[in-house]
């Protein structure tokens, strides 16, 4: 007994110590920026990926704010051509995770990917960055991945950005990404929330997702955005989404995937405050798409319309032994089925979905962490749109699930996290008894997650 | 006629100075703007106590400052973690430039704190603590608290940052002013909160 207890440790330790990192979506927080810097991963971090006041205006300054030795051109009327980092910024990420449910699921079920209960991913994620200046005004940060689950490399998060100082009060840029969020300097929004922003990605989730939440394109967008950040308070941002779907030279009524019909505009606008140690932020945020379902329907004629708006406010104290965040969003999603509904796929012409988090995270010497969030997506019933099949269907029509996550933070150097995390479902796809139709209750998919994170 | 060739030479050479230096004044005002602000805040005037106030301080410790974090001399963690990697690359003509720069930029006025505290850190401030052989502060720092040289202003700076510079010299963190580790020797937490509320009242 007591050496199979000695067994699983070790196991754990080896797991964790050679460890990896990431999840759904991925991650920032990489060492080249403290290369080409100089300055270490708490100047922009609380604790990674969570972004500091001083991180957001690194971000907003295009990631160019650097000091080191630089590779220079210029022409003879001294016009910069050139200013490059001597060594390229690049970054790698390493995340490996294990994963339990409180219940099994069934062979049958998923390819029999979780059958045997308790999954070790080695790497989850793994990850190559170039993130840093590119020239003067002009940085990037791009990330290409592997994904454990699905065995194969991927183009990840990506956000090349031009910034300007227009006078002491005024900074401008444009943001060229590929994922609505991405470029958003606080870590409310979807695609960089606080605190979890890792989750396992081979355990049940909820099926029902706004669209800026990332359901409806997972990053085979184009976006472009024009942004300014003015009296170090307020931020404006106004821009455009096309899709681009990944491995497709064109894109054809075949395609699985959702396409946007034309340009899906996007905007935000955010007040921050900072006074002493604190920073407080309220903002609100949305984008409106018109989107052929895909699937082998045409891309011509009806199209489905997704109006999502949202709210996010976002709270920091950076104490030298203290830290504690409050993050909160809440989106509201307006859904034009006109497509969907004409073709069978939605019971309803209309529907609705609502998705709000909160979350309080509390750090102690930046060493050891706690977290607590609760979640809530709830929505219209729509019997096209939320059929019953086991795991990942729906028996009574609705999309709703609700629970509480729970996370305990180890990080023992500025670059590398380990992190116990508890996923708690009170609702799962619309029940909390038997709520795919198949007998399984929400609290089965209670998930265990342990996740170790390096970045180097 | 060599006197002319010598006047001229050197006209032309101060001339070129004077070039050198315009362009190294324009750098640092585009350096202070662009990259400083993101934590001093536009002309010096920082929100966060993290980060000290830099408008109107004395040139002269702004310089000394600025090389030692160049140099990895001063050592506290937020120089560390901060000012080893932005001032890597300065050269003595850009922080000269910035010293001036952030020199002539209108200081914040100082907020009168608690009153005890403030009636305590006068006493100190203008008679030292004689007991433990801790020196008037404004034997250096001057009455109003405007420094000199390579003597810092305190008055109109973060109490909070104030009180973490003691801590440093008294912890040893940061060690490069000899003259504030054996100022601080004995110094109690509530002397330290005093004399830097009343500096920074000033």
């Amino acid at each position: 007994m007591r050496q199979g207890k000695l067994k699983t440790f070790i196991a754990a330790i080896a797991m964790t110590g050679s460890g990896l990192l990431l999840a759904p979506g991925s991650a920032q927080a990489v060492p080249s920026f403290a290369r080409q810097t100089g300055m270490a991963c708490e100047a922009c971090h609380t604790v990674f990926p969570e972004l500091t006041p001083f991180g957001r205006r690194f971000k907003m300054n295009g990631y160019t704010i650097d000091n080191i030795p630089q590779v220079s051109g210029m022409t003879p009327s001294k016009e910069q051509t050139l200013s490059l980092n001597q060594l390229p910024p690049l970054s790698f990420m390493l995340q490996a995770s294990y994963t339990s449910t409180k219940t099994a699921l069934p062979d049958s079920a998923v390819g029999g990917a979780l059958a045997k209960n308790g999954q070790v991913l080695l790497p989850q994620q793994a990850s190559l960055f170039y993130a840093g200046k590119i020239a003067p005004n002009f940085g990037a940060f791009v990330q290409m991945t592997y994904d454990g689950v699905d065995d194969a490399f991927g183009w990840d998060n990506t956000d090349v950005r031009y910034a300007q100082n227009a006078n002491d009060q005024t900074l401008w840029g444009i943001s060229f990404n590929n994922n609505p969020t991405v470029q958003d300097p606080w870590n409310t929004t979807p695609a960089w929330q606080s605190p979890f922003d890792q989750k396992s990605s081979v355990a049940p989730a909820p099926g029902a997702a706004t669209m800026l939440d990332g359901s409806l394109f997972d990053m085979s967008t184009a976006g472009l955005s024009v942004y300014a950040w003015i009296n170090d308070s307020i931020y404006l941002e106004l821009g455009g989404y096309h899709s681009a779907p990944h491995g497709l030279s064109q894109i054809d009524s075949t395609a699985g995937q959702a396409t946007i019909n034309g340009l899906a505009p996007y905007w935000r606008l955010a007040y921050e405050r900072q006074w002493e140690r604190n920073s407080w932020e309220v903002g609100a945020y949305g984008m409106v798409a018109k989107v052929y379902p895909g699937n082998g329907n045409a891309l011509s004629g009806p199209t489905d319309q997704y109006s999502d708006w949202a709210i996010d406010s976002q709270y920091q104290y950076i104490g030298d032994r203290d830290l504690l965040t409050f993050t909160g969003t809440y989106i509201d999603e307006k859904q034009t089925l006109d497509a969907s509904f004409a073709n069978g796929d939605s019971a309803n012409p209309s529907d609705d979905l609502k998705t709000l988090r909160l979350n309080v995270s509390y750090y102690y010497m930046r060493k050891y962490g706690a977290a607590l969030g609760y979640f809530s997506t709830t929505g219209s019933a729509d019997s096209g749109l939320y059929a019953p099949n086991p795991i990942d269907g729906y028996a009574n029509d609705k999309p709703d699930s609700k629970g509480w996550t729970a996370e305990l933070d180890w990080v023992p150097y500025e670059n590398t996290k380990f992190a116990l995390q508890y996923t708690m479902y009170n609702k799962f796809n619309g029940a909390s008894d038997n709520y795919d139709g198949a007998g399984r209750n929400a609290s089965d998919n209670n998930t265990l997650y342990l996740l170790s994170w390096i970045n180097f | 006629m060599k006197k002319i060739i010598a006047i001229a030479l050197g006209a032309a050479l101060a001339s070129g100075t004077g070039v050198a230096m315009a362009q190294a004044t324009k750098q640092a005002k585009t350096l202070a703007q662009d990259v400083c602000s993101a934590c001093h805040g536009p002309e010096g005037h920082s929100i966060s106590p993290v980060f000290p106030r830099l408008s109107g301080q004395q040139p002269g410790y702004i310089i000394v400052q600025l090389d030692a974090f160049r140099n990895k001399t001063r050592g506290d963690p937020n120089a560390q973690a901060y000012m080893w990697g932005m001032a890597s690359q300065l050269s003595d003509s850009t922080i000269k430039a910035l010293a001036d720069y952030y020199s002539k930029q209108k200081p914040v006025n100082g907020k009168p704190g608690d009153p005890a505290l403030m009636a305590e850190g006068k006493k100190i401030y203008t008679e030292g603590i004689p007991s433990e052989n801790v020196p008037a502060c404004q034997t250096c720092h001057g009455p109003n608290a405007k420094g000199v040289g390579a003597f810092p202003r305190l008055a109109g700076q973060h109490v909070q940052y104030l009180i973490g510079q003691l801590q440093g010299f008294q912890t040893g963190t940061r060690s490069n002013a000899p003259i504030m580790q054996s100022v601080v020797g004995k110094m109690t937490s509530r002397q330290m909160e005093a004399a830097a509320t009343y500096a920074a009242s000033k």
